[in-house]
This record gives structure tokens, sequence and C-alpha cells, in this order.
């Protein structure tokens, strides 16, 4: 699969949601732990050597489980190989907590359940569909049948009406 | 540098796509950095920010990747007399923009519209939108249910003071600071009835103005007295949202564990 680096580098400058100095392990068996500058912008993690400006590589956060592992420790694994993870250490526990927080809602996936939700919320109690003002509703991609149905994705259906 | 090529790869493969379809391609390793020719056709996915290509349809792995972030997408000049053009160019410099031409016009606009709202930032905006609109919405629906008396059940959600103030109803919060979008994840566990107190911070002058009939008990014949009866019970309702503001931090924002 091609892609333009120059593309990725440029989003690694842009602001991130949130940058810090973490430990980091591979997912390679015998991987050792090391001083990772780690920035999140959008839906990518990237990573950088602490002396570096251009980034060592980056993690796509789409279909990702983020799980605290031990005190101070979250890693981040993907839908087809949840063995596989990344283990990122923390300065406390809190920093820790705030991370893997800000992760599990980074991808656009995670948007996307968002919007449908609230989208359909809107329409419950106002009858009017929020998105016409925009001209999207007819998008494929805010439709309630456009969520992919697998067991990491919260099913919206289970959600209790929070007005009862 | 390096990328999680695998799960990039599954997420393309993933359904549903945002957007599907051909599109002639220029551009990718050994070719001229100006445009020429009829150019390549390609099968395109779009998923959230990111426009795959694939060989054929029935394609298992991407032969390239745009990433839709810092980029602005326009109508365009194709290299030969193909009426259905646009580029994806970027604000960076030195990254060259993605040619792409539809089959048709309908093809072509439908192209455009969708990858220039593809960007995470354009969603972030609908979500915060749609975040506040939701929240209007069960204010106007919380004044309704005062006006017919009951007894506001449940807990509210404690929420830090200085957060809300009255009349703000638009809080420009980043999406992880947003309560009840931590409380989507975890309402399948705590068995919560989530009350809105939003609609105590606003002043009583506003509250009563707002409410369009006259409460059942109380003597309704003269104002001041319809005042003074619900004004003791939006005080009560405030100390107690005072209370809880300065009390124990509440159970979804994680800056404020002990």
């Amino acid at each position: 699969m091609r892609y333009n680096e120059k593309e990725l580098r440029a989003l690694s400058r842009q602001p991130a949601e949130m940058a810090a100095e973490l430990s980091m392990r591979g997912p390679k068996k015998g991987s050792v732990p090391k001083r990772r500058l780690v920035k999140l912008v959008v839906n990518f993690l990237f990573y950088f050597r602490t002396d570096e400006a251009e980034p060592l590589g980056a993690l796509l956060l789409e279909r990702c489980k983020v799980v605290q592992e031990e005190l101070c420790v979250f890693s981040i694994s993907f839908l087809e190989d949840p063995e596989r993870k990344y283990h990122f250490e923390c300065w406390s526990q809190e920093q820790c907590q705030e991370w893997t927080e800000a992760l599990r809602r980074a991808s656009y996936e995670y948007m996307r359940r968002s919007l449908i939700f609230y989208r359909h919320e809107i329409q419950k109690m106002t009858g009017k569909d929020p998105l016409e003002q925009f001209g999207i509703s007819e998008e494929a991609r805010f439709q309630l049948k456009s969520l992919p149905r697998d067991g990491w994705t919260a099913c919206l259906d289970s959600q209790p009406d929070t007005l009862n | 540098m390096k990328l999680n090529k695998k799960s990039v790869a599954h997420y393309a493969l993933s359904s549903p796509a945002d957007h599907t379809g051909f599109l002639r391609t220029w551009g990718g390793p050994g070719t001229p950095p100006i445009p020429s020719g009829t150019g390549r056709k390609c099968w395109f996915v779009l998923k959230g920010n990111l426009l795959f290509s694939f060989e054929s349809r029935e394609s298992r792995a991407p032969l390239s990747l745009v990433v839709l972030e810092g980029c602005t997408v326009e109508l365009a000049e194709a290299p030969v007399p193909e009426e259905f053009a646009f580029a994806i160019r970027f604000d960076a410099p030195g990254v060259r923009p993605h040619l792409l031409a539809a089959d048709g016009q309908a093809a072509q606009e439908a192209w455009v519209k969708v990858l220039s709202r593809a960007s995470f930032g354009y969603m972030r905006l609908v979500v915060r939108e749609l975040e506040s609109q939701l929240q209007d919405a069960r204010q106007s629906l919380a004044l309704h249910r005062c006006g017919s008396q009951k007894a506001i059940a449940g807990r509210s959600k404690p929420q830090a003071p200085g957060r809300w103030s009255p009349g703000q109803e638009n809080g420009h919060l980043r999406p992880r600071d947003y309560s009840s979008v931590d409380c989507v994840e975890e309402r399948g566990s705590k068995p919560v009835v989530r009350d809105l107190p939003e609609w105590e911070l606003q002043s009583p002058a506003s509250l009563l103005l707002s409410r369009g009939q006259s409460p059942v008990s109380p003597e309704t014949s003269c104002f001041s007295t319809l005042h003074d009866w619900y004004g003791q019970e939006i005080m009560e309702l405030r100390r107690g949202w005072q209370q809880r503001a300065r009390g124990s931090p509440p159970d979804c924002k994680p800056q404020e564990r002990p």
C-alpha cells in the first residue's frame, strides 16, 4: 500500500489533542521500552524519538482497543489481532487514565457513532432531522444502518432512554 | 516512517464504506510529476478521512492511501479532454496534489462534495453542533416537565462549578470533556437516571417566562403569588446544585479522580 509520507509528516506537525513523553514498547516479542514523544493528531497517534522533528511512525486509531494493563500502563491493539499490543507507560496513573480515555474517543468511527446517536436523540425529541441544515442528511455515513455490527461497537439500540 | 499498514488495510476493507466508485487516477511511483495521458482506472473507497484505491472491486489489498486532512478538493483540468476531473490539494508545501476523474458530472460532484467533508475536523464540528442542539432540546423538554409539576426525580449529574453558567448554551468543550459522551459508553454498567441539571442554571425569571402554562395547585390569580411559590422551588434546587457542585467529583470526568 502506497501513501505519501509527506502528507503524514505534515499531519504530524498539526496541533495535537495530546502530546507527552511516554515509554513505548512495540508489539514484537522481546521488544524493549523506549522513551518516545507521543502525539495524538486527529485519528493518528504519532511517535517520535525525543530529539527528532520527524516522526518515527504512526498508528491509525480506527478499530483499536485501548486497555489499562497495569498501574500507569495502557496498551493499544487492533481488532484483527488483539494479542499484538503496543504498550505505553505513563508517569502517573492520572496521565494513564487521561490517555486511555482520549485514545478511546480518538477515532473517526467513535465520532460517527456519537453523531448518529445525537441525531437519533434530537429526532426523537423534536421530530426534526438536525443534519438537514448542513445538507448532509442523506449521506450514507450518517445513517443508523451505517454502523458496523461487530463486537467492539456499542450498539445504539441498547442505550436506555435517558428521559424516562 | 512506520505505519500500522495491516490494520489500516483491514479498516479499508471494513464495511460499510462512506463512498465508493471507479475513478481515473494519475500519479503514483514511476509516473511523471506532471500528469499526462488517460490515467489509470481504479476502484476508490472512502472510509472516514481516508481515501483508498484498489486494483478492482474484489481486491483485498489497497493500492494507495490518501489522508484527507489539511486539504481542499476542487474541480480541475485533466491532461486529456476529460470533463469530470477534480484535485485534492494540500495546504502543506511540497505535497503533490492528487488528480482524479469520474465517469460523469453527477459522480464528479458527489465525490467533490463527500471528499470536502471527509476531514476529522468537519466531523468534530458537526458532532459539537449536535451536542449543543441536544442540550437545547433537553432543556426545553425539562422545562415542559416542570410546567406539569413533576418532582425532579433521580440523581442529577454533578457538574464542576464554573463549567456552565446561566444562559450559556453552547459550551465550548473539547469532545473528551463532554460528560454525556462519556456516559454513552458507560451507560450499560451504571443504573443512572440521568437528569439534566442544565435547566436549573437558568435564572428564575427566564424559567417562569418560558413556561407557557399555569400550574395547577397554588393560587394562580396573582402573579406575585405564583412568583413566590415557584421562587421557593427554584431556591431549593439552586441550593442543592451548589452543594453538589462543592461536593464529590462527578463519575465520568477523568481529571477529578482522587
